[in-house]
């Protein structure tokens, strides 16, 4: 039995009287894809918002490689390797796509102001090192030809994916990906499975994903984790929860057939 | 005590003109979202077009009164037009800055039509100057006018707002602006609306303050700096906060100005909003409004 | 390489810059050196506004207090110039990193206004704080000698002035061009999305205002110098709006729009100098028609124009947030809690 990587114990969140996460226990194991689904409002995202460090939880405690996060800026949990995507498109707009993958490497670099300002020659080294090592992480999600495209050019599948790739470049142990199918069409979903398989097998990153696309989820993932009004109501392999009667009733019953009627 | 009472009185009573301006900018901002900074000279061309009507032309004090308030509800909605409306999904930078622009070209035509730097205008008294003894209590009878023009301005605004249609339109995309659109409210009808009542209310209060001061094509963006710190301290979306706000603002004002130094008059509501924007953003007379998940 | 590239057109402005002093007489040399002072504030500026996103209107502030300061030590203390100059910009500089502690927690409009009040406040210690400032009459600064070289204080101070626009306006195209460029865009552009790639929100934020009141600082050490004269009226709103009318005819996120901004508004400023009602039509007018329909002002305009002008970390135009029609309200509002 492996240590857990991340692990999340007994975590509670409210947000005016409201518990949106009740007591929500949760660990990974190094190389894992763990899925985290549950319908609108289950608590999700505020699950994500808490281990990233956005909204610290009222009670309980966060553990990444066995040190607690809690109470620790977002930007120094990113540091300590953990990234995270949004479920909105959270690119920059205003850099091309190569800066923004830069951007991703902004903690691994080091050049002070000064060193900036006057363009020194390690500067200048750390510059041409970033801007190769992006230009790899391009390579490795198929988009080179993108490099030179502003941002805010791109559809919105697309900037998903190199969002995903900003984080990965930061060589992050934990990425917590939010809905990153939304957008695709269903050509391109095939090929997100299979992104998500390389980055855990060629990175060496574990994920946690929050999918609505359950095809996507019950395809890729190890474990699966179901919450439902901020409760984990079941955990176990993608088979397990799939046949759980608590879960067909809380989530599959109302949600998916609401959402995907043809399958 | 007798410095006491007459520094309440006058607090309340320039409070009640913060409280105006500070409701037209809540007015705003509940159901738009953005913060017009050209609506204190807004509040500053709408006192200049009373004075032109009043002095220069001889009309009424009721009837100067009633095109002013017009008239600001006019520029209002012109603001919304060039300033506003186009900004209105771009961001917070573009909206500021346009209106701001906006806020200059106001000035500079006011400066341009009714004199220049210095030129400070005077507006007739519209009851006797002399101060009269109430209870023992010294009260100008120009105070009490304008503070009772005030707070009926501001009951037929609460009575607008409550049972005119056009109020509950302007409340229900306050509450939500996504379910109105669905129920078939329409928006841009709503934004005019919102900003002509907001620059109506501050016309108002313009013309309410004209007699009891002077005019000049400055004053606008002090009196919007006050409303707003009003509108801040009642959390910038309750209009009962903004009025109670103004009332704070007014009375602060007017103490600090006479215990410590009349100078300090003008910059305490300068302190007052930035120790509240930094230390309490969701403002001093909310009681714990917490987000809805 | 084109004829009108970006390079050639900069050295085309140095040389021009540079010969300036042979070719003009006192009064366009004086404006000339006004421009070179607006370039450095709105430089400074552009970099918190255009580049880390901060709508902050304490620059003028700023400015006011970096030429107080330096008039002030030598009239008060009868410090050197040169050695009150760079005390003005480290005051500034200072007074910058202090606004920065409460930019952290207000964003958007609610910064706009409390650092409108602070600027209000500035004005107002400036005009009542008469036992250290003199009050709304201003006082008069020792007029500075360049002693030992043979240049007049016009033209010193002129050459001064070109000296840290030069040194200035290289150091600040090649920060925002590094990892630090990069920070300041993704602050502006996604705080979320930085600070979930490590970028620390409050250190940024606060070299941007840091950036700013040192540019803000060393111009008004300069102005002090440049008029002998220092008086409340000149550090007013009118002239955060004339700064801002400049980043943004400029260009919002473009150092080099900064200097083109800078030129053009003290240049209609001038045209204009008869009637200040005219003068305030006429650069409100400017800053809603650019905000309105050029909202890339001129350096986005030549971006698109011009081959081979290159604009790195350029502003978007129009700023508009992405389409967000594939996220329904409640899922947002879980994001933003």
């Amino acid at each position: 039995m492996t240590a857990p990587l991340l692990s999340v114990r007994d975590v509670s969140v409210s947000f005016g009287g409201v518990k949106v996460l009740d007591g929500i226990n949760l660990d990974v194991k190094p190389g894992e894809i763990r899925g985290l689904i549950g319908p609108n409002g289950a608590g999700k995202t505020t699950m994500l918002n808490v281990i990233s460090g956005i909204h610290p939880p009222h009670h309980g405690d966060v553990l990444l490689d066995g040190a607690s996060i809690v109470g620790r800026k977002p930007s120094d949990i990113a540091r300590l390797g953990l990234g995270r995507t949004f479920q909105t498109s959270q690119l920059f707009r205003g850099m091309t796509v190569l800066e923004n993958l830069m951007t991703g490497l902004h903690h691994r670099t080091s050049s002070g102001l000064l060193a900036a300002c006057f363009n020194t020659r390690r500067h200048q080294e750390e510059e041409e090192a970033t801007k190769e090592e992006a230009r790899q992480a391009l390579e490795f999600i198929g988009m080179s030809a993108f490099a030179d495209r502003p941002g805010s050019a791109l559809s919105f599948g697309q900037q998903r994916v190199i969002e995903i790739a900003r984080t990965l470049i930061g060589s992050p142990k934990v990425v917590l990906l939010d809905e990153p199918a939304v957008g695709l069409s269903l050509n391109r979903l095939a090929e997100f499975d299979l992104l998500l398989r390389r980055i855990r097998d060629e990175k060496g990153v574990t994920l946690i994903l929050i999918e609505h696309v359950i095809r996507l989820v019950m395809d890729v993932c190890d474990q699966v984790t179901v919450l439902s009004s901020g409760r984990r109501i079941a955990e176990g392999s993608p088979d397990t929860v799939r046949n759980d009667a608590q879960v067909i009733e809380a989530y599959l019953g109302k949600e998916l057939r609401a959402r995907h009627p043809a399958s | 005590m007798e410095l006491f009472t007459y520094l309440l009185l006058s607090g309340l009573t320039t409070g009640s003109l913060y409280a105006l301006i500070a409701l037209g900018i809540v007015v705003v901002n509940k159901s738009t979202g953005m913060i017009n900074f050209a609506h204190g000279e807004l509040f500053m061309f709408s006192g200049f077009v009373a004075w032109m009507l009043h002095v220069q032309m001889g009309m009424g004090y009721l009837p100067s009164f009633a095109i002013a308030v017009a008239v600001g509800f006019l520029l209002g909605a012109v603001t919304n037009l060039i300033a506003a409306r186009p900004m209105r999904n771009a961001d917070v930078v573009g909206l500021v800055l346009a209106t701001i622009g906006l806020a200059f070209v106001f000035r500079g035509a006011a400066r341009v039509i009714w004199g220049g730097k210095g030129d400070y205008l005077s507006f007739p008294p519209i009851t006797s100057p002399d101060p009269v003894t109430i209870a023992g209590i010294m009260v100008i009878p120009q105070q009490i006018a304008v503070l009772a023009g005030a707070i009926v301005i501001m009951l037929v605004f609460a009575a607008f707002f409550r049972l005119t249609r056009a109020g509950k339109m302007m409340q229900a995309t306050a509450d939500n602006a996504k379910a109105s659109r669905l129920v078939g409210i329409r928006i841009d009808r709503i934004y005019m609306l919102s900003f002509g009542t907001g620059a109506a209310i501050a016309a108002a209060a313009a013309v309410l303050m004209a007699p009891l001061t002077l005019l000049y094509p400055d004053m606008g963006f002090s009196f919007f700096i006050k409303g707003f710190a009003a509108a801040v301290l009642g959390g910038l979306t309750s209009l009962p906060g903004a009025v109670l706000g103004g009332f704070c603002i007014g009375v602060i004002e007017a103490l600090a100005g006479g215990y410590i130094s009349s100078s300090f008059m003008e910059v305490s509501a300068f302190i007052v909003i930035m120790f509240v924007l930094v230390l309490r953003p969701t403002g001093l007379l909310s009681f714990g409004k917490l987000r809805q998940v | 390489m084109t004829l009108f590239g970006r390079r050639n057109v900069l050295l085309a402005m140095f040389v021009v810059a540079a010969v300036t002093p042979f070719l003009v007489n006192d009064y366009y040399l004086f404006i000339a050196n006004t421009i070179l002072i607006y370039v450095l504030l709105s430089i400074g500026l552009n970099v918190l506004v255009g580049y880390t996103g901060q709508l902050a209107f304490a620059n003028a502030a700023m400015f006011g207090i970096g030429a107080y300061t330096t008039g002030l030590l030598q009239v008060r203390l009868g410090w050197p110039f040169w050695l009150a100059f760079p005390s003005g910009a480290v005051i500034a500089t200072a007074v910058g990193l202090a606004i920065s502690l409460p930019a952290l927690r207000l964003k958007g409009l609610y910064l706009a206004v409390s650092t409108l009040a602070f600027a209000q406040f500035t004005q107002w210690a400036f005009l009542n704080w008469e036992t250290v400032t003199y009050g709304a009459g201003g006082f008069k600064t020792p007029p500075i000698s360049f002693a030992p070289l043979p240049f007049s204080k016009e033209i010193g101070l002129y050459y001064l002035s070109l000296l840290f626009v030069v040194v200035l306006f290289v150091l600040a195209q090649n920060a925002v061009r590094s990892r630090f460029g990069r920070a300041f865009v993704a602050v502006r552009d996604s705080e979320i999305a930085a600070q979930s790639l490590g970028v620390d929100l409050l250190r940024y934020k606060a070299l941007a205002f840091g950036i700013s009141g040192f540019y803000a600082g060393i111009a008004g050490g300069l102005y002090s110098a440049l008029l002998n004269f220092v008086s409340p009226e000149g550090y007013d709103l009118f002239q955060m709006v004339l700064q801002k009318s400049m980043i943004v005819v400029g260009g919002l996120g473009s150092i080099v729009g900064s200097i083109l901004g800078a030129g053009a508004i003290v240049v209609i400023l001038e045209a204009l100098r008869a009637v200040k009602g005219v003068q305030e039509i006429a650069f409100g007018a400017i800053l809603v028609g650019f905000v309105l329909f050029m909202p890339g002002g001129i350096a986005g305009f030549l971006k698109a124009k011009l081959r081979g002008w290159e604009e790195p970390l350029h502003r978007t135009q129009g700023g508009r947030p992405p389409p967000s029609t594939l996220v329904t309200p409640s899922e947002k509002s879980e994001v933003r809690s």
